[in-house]
């Protein structure tokens, strides 16, 4: 129609996108997460959900299944902690020195990603307990760790070394050294350097780093048991409380338990993110 | 302050970056350090801020020699060529630092940080923007942070690298009359390092020419722009033409022409010749002249830049002339002249270029 053909043509293009493969990618992307993440862990909830509130109280309240999430939290969170300082340390030698032998460290710092946890744990009880080669130092000034809860803290500090190292190593070494330089001429400290220039710069990855350290530790099994006395209420963390309910097929009280983790694992990542977008914000950097 | 570099050497393994370099800087002069890359212009302006040290030689400010007093203490203002903001901190922040990190006894109280804050981002223009992050600004907003920054010690020298090197064209030229101005209104001693023979010439009130770890030539940009000590300044302040010539009586002669020069001894030598210097005659007025084919005319800005090829022996050769003797000459690609070189310069050690 003669009209029709006179209208301008106002109609505004449907927004496009450079990038092909959007749809296919984040359809591959939910599919993988269903399969291997979100339909497995839902089980749980199901499994759960079996249990009347009361039987599912009974089981949260009672004091060995307390004292196991005392004890996975707060020696994952003090773990974590202690790899945030030393994995940045480690990080910052091998970064900022060169000397021999820098590349087997750097090396090293893998491999408690590579080792089977429960080797990891063999040889943590061999080495701290008390006629082992530290423990020997150790002991006669009373101090403890193979068998103990100090144990259970140095087999996860031992694993969760490398996600500090690996995550801060890369923005150390994108640093500019001029940012430094310039702060001295401005009559900055070695100290106020670090501490106002350097720091707040590593910080995201620090706590990057601390995160990932951190959720390893509140799922590592392996190393545990073997240097932990794995006793209720002192020495037992929740996998292995889990394990305990699995092998006397109390099925419903172990996803109970797991049900507890997975939210309070959530919550905590969720929160710990929720910081890292906040001060990637300030960075200038989202 | 006045800076005086005394016998300065720095190596890098075995590549000597400096030769025993010495250079005076007059209280509230604004230096330029001009050289190609590697020549030694920027480890001289980092020596001079203590964040290098000599390998041989000394610094002294004042007369006083600094040379072991570290970067923190020398109360130099450093501009670096990419800025380096401390990106997590605001504008405010970023130039409130060196005051903040004073030690308590020495630091401002809090109002007097706002106040002197405020009255450097008036100076540098940049009024409103205190709030704003480094990741909002524009290259050139972000070296006027970088400058205030520096400004905001009171640094009694201020050294600045490649400060304009980052930037585009048209903000680069502004900033460049800018930094002129400012100089004029806080004369404070400066020294800034460029490749960029225009920047220097234009900004600076002497220009010091570097090659290879050594000072060329100090002077007046119209000193050192009219009488080059040697071929390498020459060459490197601007486009030249090179002619072989033969001396003979006081007179240069390239080809049939001839021009007269004040290098006395006769041999066969290189003279150079600024496009400028270079006329265009259509007739031949009787003088001896070089002829030449035009090959390209440029056209475009305040000058005519006209591309020639000589009739003898095919050599390139570029001239420059003023719109209206341009117009005048009405000259076309292609056509036959005759080329007359004014002045000629001829330097008798004989240099590499």
């Amino acid at each position: 129609m003669a009209v029709s053909l006179a209208q301008p043509q106002t109609r505004s293009l449907p927004p496009r996108r450079i990038l092909p493969g959007f749809g296919l990618s984040l359809g591959y992307t939910l599919l993988y997460l269903c399969l291997l993440v979100l339909i497995p862990l839902s089980t749980v909830f199901i499994r759960a959900g079996t249990l009347s509130h009361t039987q599912f109280w009974a089981i949260i309240d009672d004091p060995r299944t307390v004292a196991a999430f005392k004890l996975t939290f707060g020696a994952s969170a003090l773990a974590a902690l202690v790899n945030a300082f030393f994995g940045l340390l480690v990080a910052w030698t091998l970064t900022r020195y060169s000397f021999p032998g820098r590349r087997v460290i750097d090396g090293l710092v893998d491999l408690p990603f590579a080792l089977p946890t429960a080797v990891a744990g063999i040889c943590l009880s061999a080495v701290y307990a008390d006629n082992g080669w530290v423990g020997r130092v150790l002991a006669p000034h009373h101090i403890h760790v193979a068998y103990t809860q100090a144990g259970i803290f140095v087999a996860l500090v031992f694993i969760g070394l490398p996600f500090v190292v690996r995550t801060v190593q890369p923005v150390l070494q994108d640093l500019e050294t001029d940012v430094e330089e310039a702060a001295a001429s401005l009559g900055a400290t070695r100290g106020q350097i670090f501490a106002r220039i350097l720091l707040p710069t590593l910080f995201p990855a620090v706590l990057t780093g601390f995160t990932l350290a951190f959720a390893r530790a509140l799922g590592e099994y392996g190393s545990v048991i073997f240097i932990s006395n794995n006793i209720p209420l002192r020495g037992e963390i929740v996998p292995k409380l889990i394990m305990d309910k699995l092998d006397q097929f109390d099925y419903a009280g172990a996803a109970a338990i797991a049900v507890i983790m997975l939210l309070a694992s959530f919550a905590l990542l969720l929160l710990i993110n929720l910081l890292q977008w906040w001060s990637r914000k300030r960075l200038g950097m989202a | 302050m006045s800076i005086e570099i005394r016998g300065v050497s720095r190596n890098f393994g075995e590549f000597a970056a400096l030769k025993d370099v010495n250079l005076l800087v007059e209280t509230g002069e604004l230096v330029a350090l001009l050289g190609p890359s590697g020549s030694g212009k920027t480890t001289l302006l980092r020596i001079i801020a203590g964040l290098e040290y000599p390998t041989a030689g000394t610094i002294l400010f004042h007369g006083e020699d600094t040379i072991r007093r570290d970067a923190r203490s020398r109360q130099v203002g450093f501009v670096f060529q990419h800025y380096a903001l401390f990106r997590h901190m605001t504008v405010f922040e970023n130039i409130a630092f060196g005051l903040r990190v004073r030690p308590r006894a020495l630091r401002p109280s809090k109002a007097d940080i706002e106040a002197r804050v405020m009255e450097l981002l008036k100076l540098v223009q940049l009024e409103g923007l205190a709030q704003r992050f480094p990741s909002q600004l524009s290259g050139g907003q972000r070296q006027r942070v970088a400058l205030a920054r520096a400004l905001a010690v009171e640094p009694k020298v201020l050294l600045l690298d490649e400060p304009f090197g980052a930037l585009d064209a048209r903000v680069r030229q502004e900033l460049r009359s800018w930094l002129r101005r400012l100089h004029d209104e806080l004369h404070i001693t400066s020294v800034f390092v460029t490749h960029d023979q225009e920047e220097a010439l234009e900004v600076a009130d002497r220009v010091v020419v570097m090659n290879k770890g050594q000072i060329e030539q100090v002077g007046s940009p119209e000193d050192v722009y009219e009488n080059p000590a040697n071929p390498f300044v020459m060459n490197f302040l601007g486009s030249v033409n090179l002619f072989h010539a033969r001396i003979h009586d006081g007179e240069a002669h390239i080809g049939p022409s001839s021009v007269p020069v004040t290098a006395a001894q006769d041999a066969s030598t290189i003279g150079y010749v600024r496009p400028h210097e270079l006329d265009i005659l259509r007739q031949h007025n009787g003088e001896p002249t070089i002829e030449a084919v035009i090959k390209h005319i440029h056209a475009v800005g305040p000058t005519v830049r006209i591309e020639l090829a000589r009739r003898d022996n095919g050599e390139l050769m570029e001239a420059e002339l003023t719109r209206e003797r341009f117009a005048d000459l009405a000259l076309k690609a292609g056509e036959e002249v005759h080329v007359k070189a004014r002045k000629l310069q001829v330097f008798t050690e004989d240099y590499s270029i």
